[in-house]
């Protein structure tokens, strides 16, 4: 019977729309969290793992010497690899691709590099407009590694020292 | 006999006087880490990892050059023995680069192996490493000689296996290094046995260089089919394609080693000139057609250009397998046809002179003294002739009677020149030295024969030894009264109660033999068939300008208007091109199963390692189809087993016990010996191109005597059919010996 009155009174008073309201007003007066993306960003770890690329040296000199460790490491089989020897006779290789559907972003094939070579960058905001286009071959992943360099040794200095 | 009693790791084992710790514990399954020691080379114990505790010694022992002794007790890994092993370890990684990532031992290296139970994560070692610099050896051996850990298996290897000493160590302490003493490369025909020796990346395949890593090609058992010996291998493969060949153990076969040819010629079956679609030749032009066109304009034309079944002729090479020779005898007998041969380079197809050998390659390590007739056998058969030099280091002696005076890794006691027309006489000389020293009835063919010190010398070494052998070698193919050769070597061998190698038939010729790959009863061989009126030839991997006796004659036969040739080839060469009227694109080796028969008579079936480029096919398949085609019945095959069994339940009962017919015939006229250098001696081999660029594979000779030459008016560097003449007093008086990749010409 009471049980009854009082929802009859919460009803007929607005009981729920004032209790939204009151979230909506709470809201009102508080800071905004929300981020206008992509003008807007929020902050990433320096571990975070995106996009791949493949680096240079500061002198313009490839990383990748084609030990294929990566290739080997890659649980999800995304990494093809061919070598040969360059003209100077030294390692390097002449295909790198990477499956972006295959890949699982775990960071093996980056812990597994001996110099560093391929790293996951912060780039996470890509897409392809054709299935091929899942594929990152050499070129792309070296030129991705071009723009993003700085960013990128600026993440691994600042998770030098934890490891 | 077992004599000795002691204890290692704790457990009672037994073993024979003199004995090594190191090869018990192998045999006991006891892991001991080494680096110099290798069970097929001597001990040198200088790389100090086997390093064990023996109890009442002061100091920890290597185990390789430690025998066992009564009541021994040896531990392996206890902490004795395992700091020093670590302590080892550690200096032989100050010196040695982490270069791992790019180094191509890296995933199969002995110090990678050991380095991971034994080394420590950080040294201590904080100076410069040292840096050697590289020296060529040669286009299939990489050397990064930085990594070398000095074990000096390889410089053992050279000394002890190959016989040819090319390398060895310079300098001392710090300034130690590997070197070779010439500049020219390693010129052994075993040498890349010594990629498989050496446990770092020091020395490693050069064709494969940086192609893959050791841990991502698929590693499928096969055989070699280039020799006789049909040694056993690995082929390693990865997506598809062969990248390296390492030698597989078989003790009886080709025990640890493999030659340069065996593990170097897979290089040709990437070559550009593969053959990858059937093609037809149509008003002289050359069609890629599907295989269903071509195998119908095949057959269409193989039975409009043979009004009769004798118009019909076959022809293969001896690398062909034993599928192959089986399925082509039994199609061309289907048809009707006894033109069947294999021999295409042999000039005396008179009688059967398929001597059969007496001996196993095992026993050729036991024999006493060697007569080796007509053999450049180091270069011809490397894994015979390595038997043969391990004879010599017990004690055999060894004499030749040859064209040439060859580069033998063994001492020859006597060397004997006789130009192919005077080995006949020549040996009828030994002949009745034999009989006259057994006092023996002398035939009636021998009444004229003289003799003189030298074929005494050789019966006396024949009578004298218990366990003597006679090699005959391949150079007698290419001599017009070989069945005369044959006659009398058995008559020697008889005489002498000595053994018989026949290195003759080399490839897979004794699958040939084994199916009855000859003309019988009435059927053309080789020659009659080229000079004949056969109207239409099925080739099996036969290149025109390289296997006949005579290319010339080949090559205008094939030519002619009205004759009508299907070659299954797995190359397109020039010449295959301009004599074929089809193709039909063959898989090469490793690319089709199959079956080759070795010197000891073994049947070794061997699977596909890949599959072979393009549209090609493998030969027993091609083969099959042809024969349905052509509507004959028998050939319901699926697998090329089924064709093996099916092979070698046949008996083939040939009667080749003609009378041995031997007439004297002296002739003065200068003769001509082509052979081809080893590296040419099938059309893969010839395409592998590291192979070609060795010392072997340049061999570019027509030797020629002093006096010879004046009669043929050769002078030094002039042309001998685009061969540059070479005078040297080694060769015998009467020949020219030419000797060269090159094919045949004249």
């Amino acid at each position: 019977m009471i049980k009854k009155v009082k929802k009859i009174v919460k009803d007929f008073g607005l009981g729920e729309l004032r209790s939204g309201l009151k979230v909506t007003g709470k809201e009102f007066i508080n800071n905004n969290i929300t981020v206008q993306f992509p003008e807007e960003r929020t902050p990433i770890s320096p571990r975070f793992r995106g996009l791949h690329a493949l680096r240079r040296y500061p002198n313009g000199e490839e990383r990748c010497i084609a030990c294929k460790l990566c290739e080997a490491v890659c649980p999800a089989n995304a990494i093809t690899i061919e070598s040969e020897a360059r003209e100077d006779g030294t390692r390097r290789t002449t295909q790198y691709d990477i499956d972006l559907f295959k890949c699982i972003f775990c960071g093996f094939c980056e812990e597994a590099c001996p110099v560093d070579a391929i790293v996951e960058t912060h780039i996470f905001d890509y897409a392809f407009e054709s299935r091929e286009g899942s594929i990152i071959d050499k070129k792309s992943l070296l030129a991705i590694g071009n723009e993003n360099e700085k960013a990128i040794s600026k993440a691994r200095l600042e998770d030098s020292k934890y490891k | 006999m077992v004599d000795i009693e002691f204890e290692i790791d704790g457990k009672l084992v037994n073993a024979n006087q003199g004995d090594s710790i190191i090869s018990i514990a192998d045999r006991e399954g006891i892991d001991v880490p080494r680096f110099c020691y290798h069970k097929k080379l001597s001990v040198a114990a200088n790389c100090r990892m086997c390093l064990v505790d023996i109890e009442g010694n002061p100091k920890a022992q290597p185990a390789c050059s430690t025998p066992v002794a009564n009541g021994m007790k040896i531990y392996t890994k206890n902490d004795k023995a395992k700091n020093a092993q670590k302590a080892v370890m550690e200096f032989l990684l100050i010196n040695h680069p982490l270069d791992c990532p790019i180094c191509d031992q890296g995933g199969e290296c002995e110090l990678q192996d050991v380095a991971m139970d034994y080394g420590s994560d950080v040294s201590k070692f904080n100076e410069g490493k040292r840096i050697v610099a590289d020296k060529g050896i040669g286009a299939l051996i990489q050397t990064d000689m930085t990594r070398c850990i000095h074990c000096t298996r390889c410089v053992r290897f050279g000394a002890e296996v190959a016989g040819i000493v090319e390398m060895g160590l310079t300098g001392r302490g710090e300034d130690v290094k590997i070197e070779p003493f010439l500049t020219e490369g390693i010129q052994s025909e075993l040498s890349g046995n010594m990629i498989d020796v050496c446990p770092v990346g020091a020395l490693t395949s050069k064709p494969f260089r940086y192609e893959a890593r050791t841990w991502q090609m698929n590693a499928i058992q096969s055989i070699a089919r280039h020799d006789l010996v049909g040694s056993n291998i690995y082929t390693q493969t990865y997506r598809g394609k062969v990248k390296r060949v390492v030698a597989r153990d078989n003790e009886v076969v080709n025990e640890t080693w493999i030659s340069d040819r065996d593990r170097f010629s897979y290089e040709g079956l990437n070559h550009e000139s593969r053959s990858l679609s059937p093609k037809i030749k149509k008003n002289n032009e050359w069609q890629d057609v599907s295989w269903e066109v071509a195998l119908d304009f095949a057959v269409s034309g193989l039975k409009e250009n043979t009004q009769m079944p004798s118009q019909f002729g076959v022809l293969a090479s001896k690398h062909s397998t034993l599928e192959e020779f089986y399925l082509l005898q039994k199609l061309t007998r289907s048809f009707g046809s006894e033109n069947i041969d294999y021999r295409l380079d042999k000039a005396d197809l008179s009688i059967d002179n398929s001597l059969s050998s007496t001996i196993t390659l095992a026993e050729l390590e036991s024999i006493d003294h060697a007569l080796i007739v007509n053999s450049y056998l180091r270069l011809e058969q490397p894994m015979i002739n390595h038997r043969i030099r391990k004879a010599t280091l017990s004690g055999a002696s060894v004499n030749t009677i040859n064209i040439k005076k060859f580069d033998f890794n063994y001492g020859i006691s006597l060397e004997v020149l006789s130009a192919p027309q005077r080995t006949v006489s020549m040996l009828q000389s030994v002949l009745k030295s034999l009989h006259e020293k057994t006092r023996t009835t002398l035939p009636k063919y021998l009444s004229k024969t003289k003799t003189d010190v030298t074929h005494n010398k050789i019966a006396d070494d024949l009578i004298a030894a218990e366990n003597p052998v006679i090699i005959l070698g391949e150079h007698i193919n290419s001599n017009p009264s070989s069945s005369n050769v044959v006659g009398l070597i058995s008559e020697i061998a008889a005489l002498s109660n000595a053994k018989i190698a026949n290195l003759s038939l080399t490839g897979n010729s004794l699958s040939a033999e084994r199916v009855g790959f000859k003309p019988a009863n009435g059927g053309s061989d080789v020659t009659s068939m080229l000079s004949g009126d056969t109207k239409s030839f099925l080739l099996m991997d036969v290149d025109p300008n390289y296997d006949f006796i005579s290319s010339k004659l080949a090559t205008d036969t094939f030519n002619k208007k009205n004759v009508f040739v299907v070659s299954l080839n797995s190359f397109e060469d020039e010449q295959t091109l301009s004599s074929a009227d089809v193709i039909l694109p063959l898989a090469c080796f490793y690319e089709s199963s199959g079956t080759h028969i070795n010197f000891d008579g073994v049947a070794q079936s061997f699977s596909a390692s890949v599959s072979s480029p393009g549209d090609s096919k493998p030969g027993w398949k091609i083969i099959k189809v042809l024969a349905d085609l052509l509507g004959f019945e028998g050939f319901d095959y699926t697998d090329s087993s089924q064709v093996a069994d099916d092979a070698l339940s046949i008996d083939i009962t040939v009667d080749n016990n003609s009378e041995v017919n031997i007439e004297v015939s002296e002739d003065s006229q200068v003769t001509a010996h082509w052979q081809n250098s080893p590296y040419a001696s099938d059309a893969i081999t010839r395409k592998a191109k590291a192979l070609q660029e060795t010392q072997i594979g340049k061999i570019n000779d027509a030797f020629v005597s002093d006096l010879t030459a004046k009669e043929l008016k050769l002078s030094e560097g002039d042309l001998y059919h685009g061969v540059p003449v070479s005078i040297n007093d080694s060769v015998a008086e009467g020949c020219v010996f030419v000797h060269t990749y090159q094919s045949r010409q004249g």
